[in-house]
């Protein structure tokens, strides 16, 4: 019954779990396809090494060499010159320059996840700050700000100490528009609130304001982390001529144009692909064993209910004959014994419930430990998807949770399997002549 | 007080063992009437319970009918049997045969199961029954609490609860003392003279036997044709045959001249 109870309840939670890895991967991918599509003439320049560290922390015995050791991702901030920008504009071809600052918040939140080899935890900032150019020119024809905004107002021309803020860490912060909030040790009003369509991305958590905000609060006061190149027009020659030129002036700059990050886009899809196809290859897999072992479970149960029953009956011969003496019909018999049998099989189900919700979640977890592993592997390629962590460590945990819908199957199965093991028993006391069984001793 | 509750015609039994037939009852006739307190003797294997059997709708005959209150029982369907057995027929057997999960009260409201009866109308009658048994203060007792006697009233009682046409007795003192033999046999009496029901004892003890209004004798499966008056008092021989003077039913002795009874 335990186990009839745990596999499909693991099974059901990492069914939910990779339902929402494909959620999330789907947004994100969708989120990256229409920035894309709608930013042909695009140009991408930022320092080059901007990017994740991770930190594993050292001296954790027992833990294998892999990706359950306890770490931290680190964002290292490096930044540009400004000036750098009023050059690039000379550039031929080049249309418009947008300076871009993005310093990661003092506030760092850590994520704890479990996995059968152990927890570990990874801690990363907040929030980012954004830094944007309020020019009125620039944020409509390149739309740098997110337009979905659930109240208040967007960041407009001239805005200062003014900050537009995402509805998660509204949410979090559990401020409204209007309200002071605190950056840097200096006080911001919150202008507006934003959602986010992509909810794994990393825009998820983003706080914009004016760009010489940023710098002045951030003491970064002529720094820039990138540079948004727009070119006049979007043909593939135009556009790699001056990735060519700003690639060979400034060394320093990571230069991505629409076609690198549409085969960026592309090797990240299959990444996922290939991850959610292991995913689904392993749930389907455990499923067919899981299949076999509940079938097995049952067809043992209803034995050992038939067993039990057909000895119980034969115990009981003469009980069964003074019934019938005393003037219980073949059908009183029958139900008499049928109930029973079926009361036994629910009080084993209860039995079984309470085991199966303390194990359950052991069981699914050695028997499952592939799904788990997911917060593992996503270290690979979180420096563009750290965000999508948090979704998987929720879906781990909802291993740990027994579904009610899965208890009153649990039952109807009990009271099922006791009707049918002791249909035949039951048959058969009710057949017991009188007579006979008044002599059987 | 001449109306025949029970009837047998040309009662016949044959059991097949082994490819040997056994004739367990051959032309047996017994005609039992209303308020009748009858004993069958005989020694084990003269077909006594057999015949108890017959009388109770447990078995059917090979031939021959058995009229149990104006119904052919050999007539009626299988299915339709039980409720013969629950409202025509009150059982009581050698062993008791108590349910020993359920106390005495219980054990009496059993029979009334399924009948239209209210919970409250069957404890009301089990109480009742248990009066009449003497057992009063026992009703929630279970048989590991209770002397054999007293399981063997628990019993009675049960047999009495739908107010059956006939009490079919098969050796209800076999598995007791004298003593509490006796106990029985007289409260069975009590009962046929106090309640007026028809009672069938089988049984092969000679001195219960005679505790009974009327003996017949059964030996091979043959009815014998000797009939013999029990010591089985009536209600108007209530008092005593040596000083004339009246006796409670359930005196051993004469309060008055002290002489056996």
């Amino acid at each position: 019954m335990a186990i009839m109870i745990s596999i499909p309840a693991g099974i059901m939670a990492n069914q939910e779990a990779t339902q929402n890895l494909t959620e999330n991967y789907n947004n994100t991918i969708s989120a990256m396809e229409e920035q894309i599509n709608t930013t042909a003439t695009l140009i991408e320049c930022s320092a080059a090494s901007t990017q994740f560290n991770r930190t594993d922390f050292p001296g954790s015995p027992g833990f294998p060499s892999g990706s359950a050791q306890p770490f931290r991702f680190e964002r290292e901030e490096v930044y540009i010159n400004e000036t750098i920008g009023d050059e690039i504009a000379t550039i031929e071809g080049v249309k418009d320059v947008v300076p871009f600052i993005e310093v990661s918040s003092e506030e760092t939140t850590s994520e704890t996840m479990n996995s059968p080899r152990g927890s570990f935890t990874m801690s990363r900032p907040l929030y980012t700050i954004t830094g944007v150019c309020l020019n009125s020119t620039v944020i409509e024809d390149y739309s740098i700000l997110p337009t979905n905004i659930t109240s208040g107002n967007p960041l407009s021309e001239g805005d200062s100490g003014v900050v537009l803020m995402s509805l998660n860490l509204s949410e979090y912060y559990g401020v409204v528009v209007g309200d002071e909030v605190e950056i840097y040790g200096e006080s911001f009003t919150v202008v507006g609130i934003y959602n986010s369509a992509a909810q794994g991305f990393t825009g998820a958590r983003t706080l914009y304001m004016n760009i010489t905000d940023a710098q002045t609060v951030t003491d970064n006061i002529g720094n820039v982390s990138r540079f948004d190149v727009y070119a006049e027009n979007s043909t593939s020659t135009l556009i790699t001529k001056i990735a060519t030129v700003i690639e060979a002036a400034y060394p320093e700059l990571s230069v991505t144009t629409y076609e690198d990050r549409l085969a960026n886009l592309e090797n990240t899809q299959e990444m996922y692909t290939q991850t959610l196809n292991n995913a689904e290859s392993t749930l389907s897999q455990t499923q067919t064993v899981a299949t076999q072992e509940i079938l097995i479970a049952v067809a043992a149960t209803s034995l050992i209910i038939f067993f039990v029953m057909l000895y119980t009956v034969r115990e009981r011969t003469k009980e069964i004959g003074v019934l019938k003496a005393i003037g219980f019909s073949n059908w009183n018999v029958m139900s008499q014994f049928m109930l029973e049998g079926t009361l036994i099989s629910l009080m084993a189900g209860v039995v079984g419930i309470v085991i199966g919700s303390i194990g359950a979640p052991i069981l699914s977890s050695y028997l499952l430990p592939h799904i788990s592993l997911f917060g593992g592997s996503q270290g690979r390629f979180q420096s563009d998807f750290g965000s999508v962590n948090p979704g998987i460590a929720s879906a781990v945990v909802a291993t740990n949770v027994l579904d009610p819908q899965i208890i009153l199957l649990a039952f109807g199965v009990a009271v099922l399997l006791g009707a049918l093991g002791s249909l035949y028993p039951a048959w058969r006391a009710a057949r017991t002549s009188p007579m006979e069984a008044l002599r059987y001793e | 007080m001449s109306e025949l509750v029970l009837e047998t015609e040309k009662l016949d039994k044959v059991y097949k063992l082994g490819g040997r037939q056994v004739r367990a009852l051959s032309d047996v006739n017994i005609q039992v009437k209303k308020g009748d307190f009858i004993s069958i003797m005989g020694p084990s294997g003269s077909g006594k319970t057999t015949l108890l059997n017959m009388l109770g709708c447990l078995d059917k005959p090979t031939y021959g009918k058995v009229i149990l209150d104006g119904v052919n029982i050999t007539k009626v369907p299988e299915k339709g049997l039980f409720k013969i057995r629950k409202y025509k027929v009150g059982f009581v057997f050698q062993t008791f045969n108590l349910m020993p999960y359920l106390n005495a009260i219980e054990n009496v409201e059993l029979p009334m199961e399924g009948t239209k009866k209210s919970g409250d109308e069957k404890r009301k009658r089990a109480r009742e029954l248990l009066k009449l048994v003497g057992l009063s203060e026992r009703e929630e007792h279970r048989q590991h609490r209770l002397s054999a006697g007293e399981q063997q009233r628990v019993a009675i009682a049960r047999a009495l609860a739908n107010n059956p046409a006939i009490i079919l007795a098969d050796e209800p003192t076999g598995n007791l003392d004298s003593k509490t033999g006796h106990e029985i046999i007289r409260l069975l009496g009590k009962l046929n003279i106090d309640q007026g029901t028809t009672i069938v004892v089988v049984t092969h003890d000679s001195l219960i036997a005679s505790r009974a209004g009327r003996m017949l004798f059964l030996n091979d499966g043959k009815l014998l044709a000797k009939e013999k008056q029990g010591t089985h008092l009536l209600k108007r021989e209530l008092t005593c045959p040596n000083c004339g003077r009246e006796i409670q039913l359930d005196d051993t002795f004469c309060p008055r001249c002290g002489k056996k009874l």
